[in-house]
């Protein structure tokens, strides 16, 4: 790996570092039609938590922050942003904040929508149901993310991630490999391209928190 | 300030609470009203109604809330003005839904929600809570039957303003206070203290099943009610939020041990065997032992740090 890059670690670093990463795969590759295929996603998460019976106004600003940084970064047009920009956009307390709070959002309704997938999964780590598990686990600030978290968000919004693991787990093989794992929406994805491509995004995982990892 | 509201209309707590207003407005409930002052969206004067069937109905609540600027990532705070018998006046109140407890607090609120949620905390029992009081059923309806005749005096002219409306509104809805249903409370106070609360099991139950009702019935006709039913039902469960944290926090603690565990065991299992054969024969070789399972451990670490190098790498 050639770089990494560090995040603030107050238990939202998973999504900040999935949204830096994510916003800046699309500046570098100005991939039009993934941005259109996330927006597609971004909607059907939206009418999710609708039928969940969230209230819309309270997640709307949420999306719609969202999707404002996801428009800036494609060039083009008037509020085009460059990579110094992305930086000093997503350092802003508030946008960072709203962005988080739509992840949050999206890996909620994600969870909920597929209870019966999840809840193996939440019995075991909280002994709680899952409305229980995303109110008091997944939809506060400043809860830290786990596996169910990402695989929940990667699913959603059909983004592969690969999280290299730096713990203790690595040390009883006795060799110097990392271990890494590869959350794709491979299973559930309906558009076979984006299940076969290798992930994009790359975080380091060290107990407690997560990085920005860039391959070389 | 409202010049400066109006300049603060980029804001996007601004905007979230203009919304939150609108929403208000638009679907009133019986059960509690509130708005904000016009010279500052931040602060909000509200009035609740005792939850039915327990000894705050009828009652007509003041309080006020103050909204964060960085509102709603967190929590506002809630002070209540009308004396209640279950929270102190003129001091701010600690719930799952207060300033308190910000780490409790979740952005998909709002001030609907915990107003609802206020209504259904007023029968629980205190607990020492900050501002919260346990006082006998009997004075906590002379309260009530005192609350629906005055409002209460706060602040500045506006305020008070803001306050007497509310107050009107909240009369011409409000049933008056049962009193029939004090006189038999009395008399099964003083046959079987015990019927009370399997009273209080049983309304929930009902009102369970009226949500449920109600939702498959009239979804089509009545939107207003299913929205607050639906919330009271949500409230049910935010109200056990804290043992959900709890449990997470224990897990979490649990998942540390497992972690550790498994390194002492390797060393332990190595010592065991040579352990018990030389105690067999010469005792006086334990620290011979002792100095064994240090290397060992040294020895660990040694490869441990090794492998978080290379893997930096």
């Amino acid at each position: 790996y050639d770089a990494l890059r560090r995040t603030r670690g107050d238990g939202n670093c998973f999504y900040r570092s999935f949204m830096f990463s994510y916003l800046e795969h699309i500046l570098e590759t100005q991939d039009k039609a993934e941005v259109e295929r996330i927006l597609k996603k971004i909607e059907q998460c939206k009418k999710t938590l609708a039928d969940l019976g969230y209230i819309e106004f309270t997640f709307e600003d949420f999306f719609s922050i969202f999707i404002d940084q996801l428009e800036s970064v494609l060039q083009g047009h008037e509020s085009s942003i460059g990579a110094e920009e992305l930086l000093e956009r997503t350092r802003d307390q508030m946008v960072s904040d709203y962005v988080v709070m739509f992840f949050r959002f999206v890996t909620s309704g994600e969870i909920q929508r597929r209870a019966e997938f999840f809840e193996p999964f939440i019995s075991g780590l909280t002994n709680s149901t899952v409305v229980q598990f995303c109110k008091a686990s997944v939809e506060p600030m400043g809860e830290e993310s786990d596996h169910v978290h990402i695989i929940a968000l990667s699913d959603a919004l059909g983004v592969p991630i690969r999280v290299m693991y730096l713990d203790r787990s690595s040390c009883d093989a006795g060799n110097i490999s990392v271990n890494h794992h590869d959350f794709s929406p491979e299973a559930n994805s309906s558009d076979g391209a984006a299940a076969a491509e290798k992930p994009y995004i790359t975080l380091l995982y060290r107990p407690g928190h997560y990085d920005i990892l860039y391959p070389k | 300030m409202e010049a400066t509201a109006k300049y603060n209309r980029g804001n996007p707590a601004v905007k979230r609470i203009l919304q939150e207003v609108k929403e208000m407005q638009s679907n009133p409930s019986p059960d509690f009203m509130a708005m904000p002052l016009e010279e500052d969206i931040f602060e909000w004067q509200f009035a609740i109604l005792g939850p039915r069937d327990s000894e705050f109905e009828g009652g007509i609540y003041h309080g006020r809330i103050q909204l964060p600027s960085d509102y709603p990532f967190k929590p506002p705070s809630f002070m209540l003005l009308t004396p209640s018998g279950r929270f102190e006046i003129q001091k701010k109140i600690c719930l799952s839904i207060s300033n308190y407890h910000p780490e409790h607090w979740q952005p998909s609120w709002s001030v609907r929600t915990a107003l609802v949620a206020l209504i259904a905390f007023m029968p629980t029992p205190g607990g020492g809570a900050l501002g919260s009081l346990d006082f006998k059923k009997e004075d906590r309806r002379a309260l009530a039957i005192k609350s629906r005749e005055t409002p209460p005096k706060f602040g500045s002219a506006e305020r008070q303003k803001v306050i007497d409306e509310i107050h009107e509104q909240m009369l011409s809805r409000a049933p008056p206070v049962p009193q029939l249903l004090t006189n038999e409370t009395n008399e099964e106070t003083n046959q079987l203290p015990a019927s009370d609360a399997s009273d209080e099991h049983a309304h929930k139950a009902v009102g369970g099943v009226n949500t449920a009702g109600s939702n498959s019935d009239s979804v089509n006709n009545d939107l207003p009610r299913p929205d607050s039913e639906s919330e009271i039902v949500q409230h049910i469960v935010e109200g056990r939020t804290e043992g959900v944290s709890n449990h997470s926090r224990a897990n979490l603690s649990r998942e540390n041990i497992p972690r550790v565990a498994p390194t002492p065991q390797n060393p332990v299992v190595a010592i065991q065997k040579p352990k018990h054969d030389r105690l067999l024969t010469l005792a006086a070789f334990g620290l011979t032992l002792a100095i064994m399972a240090l290397v060992i451990k040294k020895f660990f670490k040694i490869n441990g740090l090794a492998g978080y190098i290379e893997g930096k790498f």
